[in-house]
């Protein structure tokens, strides 16, 4: 078996549904959402409006669901999409377009854009046009159990560099545990720091957690390439391992997209609802702050400020309590101007950052950012995801800003009460 | 203030700034539809052009249209190019009065004749000439009089473009509008009960910035301002979209704000700007207070058949009629979809699954 256009045209057409259809048809063509999309804004490049990266999918809908459609189709007066127009298609279908949401919440007759760019992705990687890098990472994700290949001793191996550095011992496969933690690839490997600050937090807060050998990995690459049956099988993975240790809670830890499909898709793509609770690790030390059970014994002083997530913000719902969290621990928050659900995105979410091939332009829409950024000149930028924080780390090089990037969570770790 | 001076010195000399002035083109150009390019075109022709001579008739009218024009808001720029123009006669704003004021008019005609602006407010009776006359001269042939000499016609408030409430059944005076009684030359109507400000002053600056009236509807009104109707651009349109209506003034719908359409509301069939330009400051419009549109810028709104009565009241032959069509309309509705359904859910059953070797083309 393999990718075929026959396959990634059936995939459409099982993908369109009620609301597509209704989308497709309301849509007035305003082009508004081109003004909300930061690979437009920063290029200036029409075709980067959101939603004619649908338009393959749209001819489609429009030939096989509608009754012009079938009409001029059985005519031959339209034309069937082809395997060059999705191959034409590719780039902008993957390299721009981070799945932000930032165009589903301008449409002014309510398209959820991004539900469909994520549909979309079905019909292209069924037809062999998803990107190299995506198309790596998922089968190492299928695999190896991680999108960047990282296995369980890489795993042990920095939890007890953690273990060491922390003197507290970080609890793994603990049967009926309340909490489960889960991680991304990204901070096994680049911010171990983040597991020493949970582990931190939730000792001072008394609560039960653990690790999961059998499924520690949060991040979801059957999603972001668009193929439900990988994403089902790679939330089901984490599924087995919670009910395995009988958890009544899921942490998806400092990562957008994983909390969104974990929270949000995970339940749709298994079929059935989960017998624990999914919180982003934002929303359990939100709690723990309004239990009384997270204090601190000073305050950041440099200007801080909040880059939000967007699929932890927008795509989420996690909104308030990074602020209140901000609050807690910083004497000096100033907010973004056009921050919370309208945040613009980094430039590397949805994939991006996994598909070498958009390495050039993310960087270049990651002038959005910095725009954002030079509006408030913050001594340091804290953020809630590990993607968000390399790409934020690497366009701030790029352009010579001097910014350091920090975790919300870590942050709060290293103003702990010792109490 | 001299009539040599420019309309760009005139207002310099009564402290608009240059920002607020281009700011006023700028919306005068969005307002009117043309691409954004316009804005500098605009501006420069206002800055340059010669402050117009205008002649104002009032003949059967309230002055509503006159307070809506130049009381509404204090100073707006709007306000002020308005003043700027030469406004050479006018019942009710100008200074002089009896012989003096018919000479003023005479004299700007006599001096500008043939490009002066001439703007009707109220109906002409053309039953008894009697009915209605300014210093003896009966409203028709003032206006047959004054229009000869005009470059262009603005028929401003519902009675001069189409007759109005004098026009109403059973028309006791014969009222007519500016359009059944002048043919030779460009009218513009700007109608209303009153018309909105703004819309004025834009078509005094689109006559002024192009030198031509601009685009009209088949009821001569500027497509700009009256090419959308006030349902279409209506806040409470989501509602009538849902079925959501108010059946009395107050109940729970319109407590809520639903919409207004079962109390009588002509938003359906009336074209005009209210809903997007809004009054007083663009403070709010009618159906924003709660009362229904009376439509008010379309011909005869008075003889509509009561402002509270909703649009299309069915007869018992339409009901029929409607219930065949809606079910026939159904019928092939709900085949359309079923055989939609039914396809996705065969795409669904046929569904091939997709696993990792499945992601790259074979060879």
């Amino acid at each position: 078996m393999s990718a075929s256009l026959e396959k990634g045209i059936h995939a459409l057409k099982e993908q369109i549904n009620a609301p597509v259809a209704s989308f497709f048809s309301s849509c007035v063509r305003c082009g508004l959402c081109a003004e909300a999309c930061l690979f437009f804004t920063e290029t200036g490049n029409p075709k980067y409006t959101p939603i004619h990266k649908l338009e393959p999918m749209r001819r489609v809908w429009q030939q096989e669901y509608t009754f012009w459609g079938r009409f001029a189709k059985a005519l031959g007066l339209s034309k069937p999409v082809t395997d060059k127009e999705l191959g034409d298609w590719e780039t902008l279908v993957y390299d721009s377009c981070t799945l932000c949401g930032r165009c589903s919440m301008v449409c002014p007759v309510g398209n959820d854009i991004t539900y469909m760019i994520r549909k979309m992705r079905e019909g292209m990687a069924a037809s062999g046009h998803a990107p190299e890098g995506l198309v790596g990472a998922t089968k190492l994700a299928v695999t190896v159990g991680s999108p960047m290949g990282v296995k369980l001793p890489a795993l042990q191996a920095q939890i007890r560099q953690v273990e060491a550095e922390t003197g507290l011992k970080v609890p793994v496969n603990v049967e009926g545990a309340d909490y489960m933690l889960l991680l991304s690839s990204m901070e096994i490997m680049n911010f171990p720091e983040f597991i020493g600050a949970v582990a931190k937090i939730l000792d001072k807060a008394k609560v039960s957690w653990t690790i999961s050998s059998e499924a520690f990995e949060a991040t979801n690459s059957g999603i972001q390439i668009g193929v439900s049956e990988i994403a089902a099988e790679l939330v089901q993975r984490i599924v087995d391992a919670a009910d395995k240790l009988k958890v009544k809670n899921v942490i998806s830890p400092e990562c957008g997209h994983a909390y969104m499909a974990i929270r949000w898709e995970g339940p749709n793509l298994v079929g059935k609802p989960f017998s624990f609770r999914v919180v982003h690790v934002l929303e359990l030390l939100d709690e723990l702050r309004a239990d009384g059970r997270l204090k601190l014994s000073s305050k950041e002083t440099q200007r801080l400020t909040y880059h939000d997530p967007c699929q932890v913000s927008r795509r989420g719902g996690v909104v308030d309590q990074p602020r209140r969290l901000m609050d807690m621990v910083a004497e000096n928050f100033d907010e973004m101007p056009e921050s919370g659900t309208m945040n613009w995105c980094c430039g590397a979410g949805g994939g991006v950052s996994s598909n070498e091939r958009a390495d050039d332009l993310r960087l270049q829409v990651f002038k959005r950012k910095k725009a954002q950024l030079e509006a408030v000149k913050p001594d340091a930028l804290v953020s809630a995801c590990s993607n968000c924080r390399i790409h934020l780390e690497d366009g701030l090089e790029k352009y010579g800003m001097d910014i350091p990037v920090l975790s919300l969570t870590e942050t709060i770790a290293e103003h702990l009460a010792d109490e | 203030m001299s009539k040599d001076l420019t309309i760009g010195e005139a207002l310099r000399q009564r402290g608009v700034s240059r920002r607020g002035f281009l700011k006023f083109c700028a919306a005068t150009a969005s307002m009117m539809a043309l691409p954004p390019g316009m804005a500098p075109v605009i501006a420069a022709a206002l800055e340059k052009a010669r402050r117009p001579s205008v002649i104002w008739l009032s003949f059967q009218e309230c002055t509503g249209c006159t307070e809506s024009l130049t009381r509404s808001h204090s100073p707006t720029v709007e306000g002020l190019i308005f003043d700027t123009i030469s406004l050479d006669y006018h019942h009710t704003l100008q200074a002089a009065a009896g012989d003096a004021a018919e000479a003023a008019r005479v004299a700007a005609m006599e001096e500008n004749y043939g490009n002066y602006i001439l703007v009707v407010d109220g109906s002409i009776p053309t039953g008894n000439p009697g009915f209605s006359t300014i210093a003896g001269i009966s409203n028709l042939d003032m206006l047959r009089e004054t229009a000869a000499g005009a470059a262009a016609i603005v028929s401003v408030g519902t009675c001069a473009a189409y007759g109005g409430i004098p026009h109403a059944n059973p028309n006791p005076t014969g009222a007519a509008s500016v359009s059944d009684l002048v043919s030779d030359k460009p009218i513009i109507n700007v109608p209303g009960c009153p018309p909105i400000p703004v819309v004025i002053t834009g078509v005094l600056a689109h006559y002024l910035t192009f030198g031509t009236i601009p685009e009209l509807d088949d009821l001569g009104r500027p497509r700009a301002h009256y090419g959308q109707s006030i349902h279409d651009r209506c806040y409470r349109r989501p509602f009538y979209d849902k079925g959501l209506f108010a059946e009395t003034f107050d109940d729970e719908g319109a407590k809520k704000g639903w919409c207004l359409y079962k109390l009588g509301c002509k938003g359906p069939t009336t074209y005009n700007a209210c809903a997007t330009t809004k009054w007083n400051e663009g403070t709010s419009f009618p159906i924003e207070s709660g009362h229904p549109c009376l439509g008010c810028s379309e011909p005869d709104f008075w003889d509509g058949g009561g402002f509270y009565k909703a649009l299309s009241t069915p007869t018992a032959d339409i009901t029929r009629t409607a219930v065949y069509a809606v079910g026939a309309g159904a019928a092939a509705g709900i085949a359309l979809g079923a055989m939609n359904r039914t396809k996705q859910k065969r795409m669904a059953k046929e569904h091939e699954k997709v696993t990792i070797d499945d992601l790259e083309k074979g060879d």
